[in-house]
């Protein structure tokens, strides 16, 4: 359901003509109805690799695809559900108003909209809110509202960049609860997290990426087979990779 | 290619409209129109004009306000706060957000003005009845024509703000830019005249010169073409021909402003 072929991205530092590489040939497959964890340190190319999939930034070489067809198409967008690292919203718009703008750029009409903008506040626990603009919500509550965005067209594929990211603990379990009614109900999930108990739990692969290149991609059967536990594959994946600190 | 329009034409809209600074530009206009009949009161010569420039001045005054601190923020918040992500997750090409988000600033600047607008013909109407005397060459038409020449002068410098946002880093440059386009676009035509005569004056431009404001004519938008406050202040008449040809230029250089911009847009990456 998400490919990507040979991807690589450099970006321009500063003023300067010197480049630093983002990614660097990225190829990695996550099958439909997978729930799929992108591990990394900070600036290991994890929101790049999110944000070529949404067509933010392009890639240097390669592609990105999804349903097969090429992220440069906006109709692909169609298919997909975009949580964004620290959401950041319109300040005098409400979470109705929010999730109307939703479904409608996304061409969905007004019954549906109306349906699915009942079921997600009550299942994010923002119905009571729902009439408030958005600048009066804390940290917790615009990730929440952002992830009822991600999902009002019902989308296939659910991409989420740090989805935990400002939750509490209430809402992380929430956030967990919904990634896997996505799984039942046969969504392919991509998320970035920094959490390595939160990959354990919901994710049936995971992709370990460190400066730009893919280190490992295993099923989480597979990386803990010998005893070993997620941090420590991490851990020694970075090493690995001459990282020696994490930052 | 249009549906996607609508959405992103609301949310602008109806975050610039709930914006306080809103409020503001409104009630400044408010007041700078009970000044008018203070200033009518003490003047005394003149009333019908005076009270008609000064309505006409606080229309394009407050328009400005709103173009240069609300909707070039309207553009630049999405690019620093990032919430150009949500709209650009959609099956939403970065041109019809442009054009969306052209058209929700387009819905403000129309409410806004008929907002001050009405407040304009509110104390014109009372002063015409006080001053009945002094407005014998009062022309409403005029004064409407006045208030739509606005309105088109404001669209233009948004498509041009936009052109601006299309590739700066930051909202401050963007309004530094549009600033300086509506100064230079203001004072061209009395530029070019003064160097394309200077024996009038007794100057001497070099031939450089010459061209660099003969080029800056045709590059920047003649702003001046829409200010007929003067016109409507004296109860002069516009000819239908000019009416026509100022629209036509008005709607042409947005057009093309805002072509130029989705272009530039469209090769931008939001990293």
């Amino acid at each position: 359901m998400i490919t990507f072929e040979n991807v690589s991205k450099r970006f321009k530092e500063g003023f300067t003509s010197r480049k630093v590489t983002a990614l660097d040939d990225l190829t990695l497959s996550v099958a439909t109805g997978e729930v799929f964890g992108f591990l990394g340190p900070n600036g290991a190319g994890k929101s790049t690799s999110i944000k070529i999939l949404i067509n933010l930034i392009f890639p240097d070489s390669g592609r990105a695809l999804i349903g097969g067809q090429d992220v440069g198409n906006k109709d692909v967008r169609r298919l997909v559900g975009f949580l964004p690292e620290n959401p950041y919203f319109y300040d005098y718009l409400t979470a109705e108003e929010l999730l109307r703008f939703g479904g409608q750029a996304s061409g969905m009409d007004s019954a549906a909209i109306k349906q699915r903008t009942d079921l997600l506040l009550t299942k994010v626990n923002l119905d009571k809110a729902r009439r408030r603009p958005l600048r009066t919500y804390s940290k917790g509550m615009v990730q929440r509202a952002g992830l009822a965005m991600a999902l009002i067209h019902d989308p296939q594929v659910v991409i989420l960049d740090e989805p935990m990211s400002g939750l509490d603990p209430l809402g992380r379990k929430m956030v967990g609860d919904i990634i896997i009614e996505l799984k039942q109900a046969g969504k392919t999930v991509f998320f970035s997290s920094h959490i390595l108990s939160d990959v354990e739990r919901f994710c049936d692969r995971a992709g370990i990426i460190v400066g730009g290149k893919l280190r490992s991609v295993e099923s989480l059967d597979t990386m803990m087979a010998s005893g070993a536990t997620l941090e420590n594959v991490f851990l020694a994946e970075v090493d690995k990779a001459g990282q020696k600190e994490v930052d | 290619m249009v549906k996607p329009l609508f959405p992103i034409a609301v949310i602008t809209f109806k975050e610039g409209i709930r914006n306080r600074a809103i409020y503001g530009i409104s009630i400044l206009a408010l007041f700078m129109m009970l000044i008018n009949f203070l200033i009518c009161q003490m003047v005394m010569r003149d009333v019908g004009k005076v009270a008609m420039d000064i309505a006409l001045s606080t229309v394009s005054f407050t328009g400005l306000l709103l173009v240069f601190f609300v909707g070039i923020n309207l553009m630049a918040k999405d690019l620093d706060k990032k919430t150009i992500y949500m709209v650009l997750a959609r099956p939403v090409s970065r041109a019809q957000y442009m054009v969306g988000k052209f058209f929700g600033m387009v819905a403000l600047i129309v409410a806004s003005n008929l907002i001050q607008g009405s407040f304009a013909v509110v104390s014109l109407f009372i002063l015409q009845r006080m001053y009945a005397n002094y407005f014998l060459r009062f022309s409403w038409l005029m004064f409407f024509l006045a208030l739509l020449f606005i309105v088109l002068m404001l669209i233009l410098l948004t498509a041009l703000s936009f052109l601006f946002a299309s590739f700066s880093s930051t909202s401050f440059i963007v309004l530094v830019l549009t600033i300086v386009s509506y100064i230079i676009g203001n004072s061209l035509s009395d530029v070019k005249a003064l160097v394309e005569a200077p024996q009038s004056v007794g100057i001497h431009p070099s031939p450089i010169t010459v061209k660099i404001v003969q080029a800056a004519y045709y590059l920047f938008p003649n702003l001046s073409f829409f200010d007929i406050k003067t016109q409507a202040a004296n109860g002069l008449a516009v000819s239908l021909s000019c009416v026509g040809w100022t629209m036509l230029y008005g709607f042409a250089y947005t057009a093309v402003a805002l072509s130029l911009a989705c272009f530039i847009f469209s090769k931008r990456e939001f990293p």
